[in-house]
């Protein structure tokens, strides 16, 4: 389908259409932070945010979510399935966190596929927003990913200053746009040069970070004493792993507060936390800090891309952001390439 | 290079040299313009890693009670805040006194990375810093960038009751005659006030987006449980479930925990990824601990205890 372009005071309406027939999901301003959360209209929504606290991962794979239910009184045993989704509109993503949905495409829907994960993916459209400016601890081009592209949208808005430039990207996409024409207008053709001049300053500003090497160094070093320094600084927190895109680590635990019904559900985990690696009889095979550390960047930036042949990071500079103690997973990289 | 790190570095040298301690734990650039990150010198060849500088924000003494299994004597810098937890590891046999030098540096406050990353460029390298009156100015390799630093100071430098450090071996800098300017409550009085409805919902919006990162125990140089509760697989005090009441009941049983050991460093509110105003709930217990047992703020001083972990005959009883 050929570009379309939207008039900036029709969003609210393309918002509130798309909601009258789907959940919408869509970044708002929440207690000063930027949150993507289920809205009821376009009411509050922003799309001049630059990240994303936690990024939209949360939609697809929960931090927590019930799997079953069950009730033992009940004769049959019965295990109680949760129900899915219904169809859904996420609505303002970034490229580099659409880009972390097709990384965990590849844990979730490949050679296991997993139900929960899937149902959600397969019902929910994704619409993307072009970067026209970035963060200052952003580095998405370090992956491959640029501000104003968003492979694995089904639609992708720009803003040009006046409009959105509307590209649709997919079969889904179409569907969307399709639903909601008569808001749409034909691109006169003046959009994708726009679309360059206007996503250019975030690819201008972002940090230059170069990965050439990185992983086949990465190779050799899972015993240099650089995890040993780096890690020193850790305060074995979770955020690094709770904000990031493309973790996806999860625990299963069962509840049944003593009596004969209950659950099980899943929640996300952390690589670095101690008790995360510990099994029964207590054997820790990543005892310390340094352990823990080096799995996190490892994970990342060698054996992700030696199962996947992909990076397990976008770039969206949410950890080293974050982080209380600067442990920046740029920097990381840089000292990789320097160390002997 | 400022005159504190300056001697800052000639003091770790000298520590190191003469083998009075085999770490110092300071500050050292980070990987932004207004970031430091903590750093673990072990040779007198790298104290020049060491620095001083307004973006000093962590908080060092929870690194002591990580390492308190580390043979030898270790030097911590702290500023004033973070000096109350040297007491307080050392009253809760944690850290004993001796094992530890203090490096303690006189702080007028210290600025807030995410307040300045809002107002300018933090992304390149620190060149230097220059204090100009009611200004800063930040001289990076992106740039100069002057800012007032009243704009920018992290929230609990606003009200500080300890600009110079409350026990130091090693003070490197000036003084600070600043007076100090406690906390007189009253973002506190103002929640009090709330009806127990507001309350409830004011705090579970804010449990409600909690990720449950434990960043704001980990860093915490209160939280020093062998097992913390909320570790612990059998029994299960509080469920793994990110839900608001799984999340509640870690934030205030936490903030129980703390009830009268909290040295107020303001290290949650700083670290939490979230926002979440944590500060406010060990604030409000250290408001009562003060009107109800006349306590200090803990760590304050050498002598005393959790105030909590006390008795006195002439503890107030009303509520009982």
């Amino acid at each position: 389908m050929a570009d379309k372009s939207l008039k900036k005071d029709q969003v609210k309406n393309l918002l509130n259409k798309i909601a009258q027939s789907n959940q919408l999901i869509a970044p708002i301003l929440s207690d000063g932070i930027t949150l993507f959360k289920p809205v009821q209209s376009g009411e509050g929504v922003v799309l001049d945010y630059q990240n994303a606290v936690v990024p939209p991962k949360d939609f697809f794979f929960p931090q927590s979510e019930k799997m079953f239910s069950y009730d033992m009184s009940d004769p049959s045993w019965a295990i109680k399935p949760e129900e899915g989704v219904p169809n859904r509109v996420l609505f303002g993503a970034r490229p580099c966190d659409v880009k972390s949905i097709l990384l965990l495409d590849k844990v979730f829907d490949a050679e296991f596929r997993d139900d929960f994960y899937i149902d959600k993916r397969n019902k929910t459209t994704i619409v993307a927003i072009s970067c026209n400016d970035c963060r200052h601890t952003c580095f998405c081009g370090a992956f491959g990913i640029s501000p104003g592209k968003a492979e694995g949208a089904d639609l992708l808005l720009t803003d040009l200053g006046d409009r959105y430039l509307v590209e649709v990207l997919t079969d889904k996409g179409e569907t969307l746009a399709a639903n909601c024409s008569d808001l749409f207008s034909n691109d006169d053709g003046s959009g994708a040069a726009a679309k360059e001049k206007a996503t250019a300053p975030a690819l201008e500003k972002q940090m230059k970070i170069d990965l050439e090497g990185v992983k086949a160094k990465l190779d050799n070093m899972f015993d240099h004493p650089m995890w040993a320094a780096e890690s020193l600084r850790c305060i074995g927190c979770g955020t690094c792993t709770f904000v990031c895109p493309t973790c996806h680590c999860f625990d299963i635990v069962d509840f049944n507060n003593q009596s004969s019904v209950g659950y099980r559900y899943r929640c996300a985990d952390s690589c670095q936390f101690a008790n995360f690696t510990r099994a029964a009889g207590g054997h820790q095979p990543r005892p310390s800090k340094m352990e823990r550390t080096r799995q996190r960047f490892m994970h990342k930036l060698r054996y992700f891309v030696d199962r996947y042949g992909d990076f397990g990071c976008v770039g969206c500079g949410r950890c080293l952001e974050k982080c209380p103690v600067n442990l920046d997973i740029a920097q990381i990289i840089n000292k990789v390439k320097e160390v002997g | 290079m400022n005159k504190v790190t300056e001697n800052l570095r000639k003091t770790a040298a000298k520590l190191l040299q003469d083998k009075e301690v085999d770490m110092v734990i300071g500050y050292g650039l980070g990987s932004e313009a207004v970031r430091t990150q903590p750093v673990f010198i072990t040779s007198p060849d790298d104290v020049d890693k060491l620095v001083w500088n307004p973006f000093c924000v962590n908080g060092l003494t929870k690194y002591l009670s990580d390492m308190k299994d580390h043979p030898g004597k270790m030097a911590v810098v702290v500023k004033g805040c973070d000096s109350r937890g040297i007491y307080r590891l050392a009253q809760d046999s944690i850290i004993p006194r001796d094992k530890v030098v203090v490096i303690g540096i006189p702080c007028a406050g210290q600025l807030s990375y995410t307040k300045l990353a809002s107002k300018i460029d933090v992304s390149g390298q620190l060149k230097d810093v220059e204090e100009k009156g009611e200004d800063v100015v930040i001289k990076t390799s992106k740039g100069d960038f002057t800012v007032k630093k009243s704009e920018v100071f992290l929230d609990k430098c606003t009200t500080c009751e300890h600009h110079n450090p409350v026990v130091a071996d090693h003070v490197v800098g000036d003084a600070i005659n600043t007076c100090p300017t406690p906390d007189n409550y009253d973002e506190i009085k103002k929640y009090e006030a709330m009806s127990p409805e507001e309350k409830a919902k004011f705090w579970l919006s804010q449990f409600g987006r909690c990720i449950r990162c434990y960043a704001c125990r980990n860093t915490c140089p209160g939280c020093t449980c062998r097992e913390c509760v909320f570790d612990a697989i059998k029994p299960d005090w509080v469920g793994k479930e990110i839900d608001v009441s799984e999340n509640e009941l870690f934030h205030l049983t936490r903030a129980f925990h703390l009830a009268g050991r909290c040295v107020d460093c303001g290290e949650c509110d700083r670290v939490c990824p979230m926002d979440i105003p944590i500060r406010l709930l060990n604030k409000k217990l250290l408001k009562d601990c003060k009107e109800l047992f006349n306590m200090e703020t803990p760590g304050s001083t050498e002598e005393g205890g959790s105030v909590i972990g006390q008795y006195r005959l002439e503890d107030p009883e009303e509520f009982m």
